[in-house]
């Protein structure tokens, strides 16, 4: 058949019992098998032990009757620093990232999908199993230390927008990087926990600095590397979200799958 | 395939020469499925050379040894990786750019990978939805009930055997009732009856007009596959025709075989006297032989020396493996 024939009866009927794959089943294809790919019982143990880490130390330090500096800083480093990109590296990067290792993305990638749908759907799945491992442990971390002033409702909203910005970019070097747990503890510890520390200007390119100066412009605490206005630390990473999962979808689309 | 002139087995290449202008001798190519002068780098590693052909409906065989290409051509036809050189086209589009052509093509994959958590009727729903079947619960069962698979029950195909795998797979890949149907070694693991009726169902699909291109290393595997081959070895297109001209071809090579005997030396003789064979090598405790006739030389070995009282400890033969055609058809006949 050239380009240009026109399809055999046969071919027609065939076409007729395809319908188009909208978006929205894309979507919602993508969203539960991952999900259901990444619900494993080991991963979910681990990651929630981890995340323990948030609500103990807050308990701790609210017993210690701390002042708020020392909780916003507790929850800005612990919480947020720690717990919120680990969980989300683990699932983010796994979305793609897993189907691309076991050789099942052949599955999905070779269907009449938009690729985008596919990103977004299994960055969806991610993000849902990450938040409440996640969010939950920080917003009750940041209760326990008893410092009140706006910290819980600062924690919730640093958290919701740090895990989208982060979800975003794990999927991202999950669908792009072979070790992507590697490069993203990598970032996470030595590039945010080390590097961004080191100044204002670098810590520009560090999620942690938006998710802190949300923290910190909801409670009014003195915290250094968190300078930015409420705008700008819930914009950017959202921004940066959305470029993330633009450019996984692209190179979803362009790289060879196995 | 368009119809096919008599086997042609292609001469190794010329390091210096130019890239071939096609299948030598052949006309333009046209087809639901078009490889134009397609090479596949990794690297500095060669994994598709040059390779040309057009195959329209019905079953054919890409055959050839593990490591040959068969994979890496079959993935450029799904669109999984792009060629280095050349044009892959699939029902006249390009299966790598081309969503609406990917609804219509669908790959039986080698990799003994799938969504280990779904059932079989999951998994082979996921993959109706995905296409967009319009009626995915009936393409479903369907599937399914081609490949024997409609009592399997709530079991995750993760707790299946390797050759219920396979049927998944194979269920998953006619859901979609597709066009095209690309299958990489789908034999592996099914038993003698699951290959029969797999095999049966290929030449049905084949024979309702759709395009099915099937891989395997195993010669004896492909003669029941399909009479029309594609034969691949070290990522070139080494020849291409029907099956039992192939095999004909083959079977005019010389063949070498160990004979172990008492007396090799004597034996060595007596084989070279009777014209059996073309040339010999004496070893202690055997003789390896050069026979041009096998068959032959099977039906008068035996009694050859049992007249001469000298006692047979085997005969086996050294190149009847796929390797040795292949070296065969690569290096000429020699």
């Amino acid at each position: 058949m050239t380009p240009d024939a026109p399809m055999s009866i046969d071919d027609q009927q065939r076409a007729a019992r395809r319908g188009s794959v909208s978006a929205a089943t894309a979507f919602v294809i993508a969203y539960r098998v991952v999900l259901r790919q990444l619900t494993s019982r080991g991963r979910i143990i681990g990651l929630t032990a981890l995340a323990l880490i948030a609500p103990l130390s807050g308990w701790a330090l609210g017993t210690a009757d701390a002042s708020l500096d020392d909780a916003v800083s507790l929850v800005a480093s612990v919480g947020l620093g720690l717990v919120l990109p680990v969980v989300s590296l683990v699932f983010a990067g796994a979305a793609i990232g897993d189907l691309r290792e076991d050789k099942t993305l052949v599955y999905l990638w070779l269907r009449p999908m938009d690729r985008w749908p596919i990103v977004v759907g299994a960055a969806g799945a991610a993000a849902t199993l990450a938040a409440p491992i996640a969010i939950v442990p920080i917003v009750l971390a940041a209760a326990l230390t008893g410092a009140g002033n706006g910290i819980v409702p600062g924690a919730l909203l640093a958290s919701v927008v740090g895990l989208i910005a982060y979800v975003a970019v794990f999927t991202l070097f999950g669908v792009w990087l072979k070790r992507f747990i590697v490069w993203g503890l990598a970032y996470i510890l030595i590039w945010e926990g080390f590097i961004a520390q080191a100044g204002a200007g670098v810590a520009r390119v560090a999620l942690r600095k938006y998710t802190r100066s949300i923290l910190v412009d909801r409670t009014g605490a003195d915290l250094e590397l968190a300078d930015f206005s409420l705008a700008v630390g819930i914009i950017v990473p959202l921004v940066v979200a959305v470029v993330a999962l633009a450019i996984a979808a692209w190179r979803l689309g362009s790289q060879d799958i196995d | 395939m368009n119809e096919l002139p008599p086997p042609t087995v292609f001469a190794p290449p010329d390091p210096g020469a130019a890239p071939s202008q096609g299948v030598p001798g052949a006309a333009p190519l046209s087809g639901k499925l078009v490889v134009d002068q397609v090479s596949k780098y990794f690297g500095s590693v060669v994994a598709v050379s040059d390779v040309s052909f057009a195959i329209d409906a019905g079953v054919t065989a890409l055959l050839g040894p593990n490591g040959a290409g068969k994979s890496t051509l079959f993935r450029m036809l799904c669109g999984l990786t792009p060629p280095s050189r050349g044009r892959v086209s699939v029902l006249g589009a390009d299966p790598r750019h081309d969503r609406e052509v990917r609804g219509r093509i669908s790959l039986v994959p080698q990799q003994d990978a799938l969504f280990d958590h779904l059932t079989a009727n999951e998994f082979v729903e996921l993959a109706a939805r995905s296409s967009g079947v319009v009626d995915a619960a009936g393409a479903t069962a369907s599937a399914l009930e081609h490949v024997d698979l409609t009592d399997v029950g709530p079991k995750p195909v993760g707790q299946f055997s390797k050759g219920m795998r396979q049927r998944v797979k194979v269920a998953a890949a006619l859901v979609n009732d597709p066009e095209v149907l690309i299958l990489d070694e789908p034999l592996t693991g099914l038993d003698p009856v699951q290959r029969r009726h797999m095999i049966a169902l290929f030449h049905r699909l084949g024979d309702d007009g759709r395009c099915v291109v099937v891989s395997s290393h195993v010669l004896d595997e492909v003669a029941r596959i399909g009479s029309r081959v594609l034969v691949i070895a070290q990522g070139r297109l080494i020849a291409r025709g029907d099956y039992r001209d192939l095999r004909e071809l083959m079977d005019d090579r010389a063949h070498r075989i160990r004979v172990g005997a008492s007396e090799p030396r004597r034996l060595a003789a007596a084989l070279v006297e009777h014209g059996l064979a073309t040339g010999v090598m004496v070893e202690s405790d055997h003789v390896m032989v050069d026979a041009l006739d096998a068959d032959a030389f099977g039906r008068r070995v035996a009694p050859l020396a049992v007249g001469l009282g000298i006692r047979l400890t085997e005969v086996f033969p050294l190149d009847d493996d796929l390797e040795s055609v292949f070296r065969y058809l690569v290096e000429g006949r020699s």
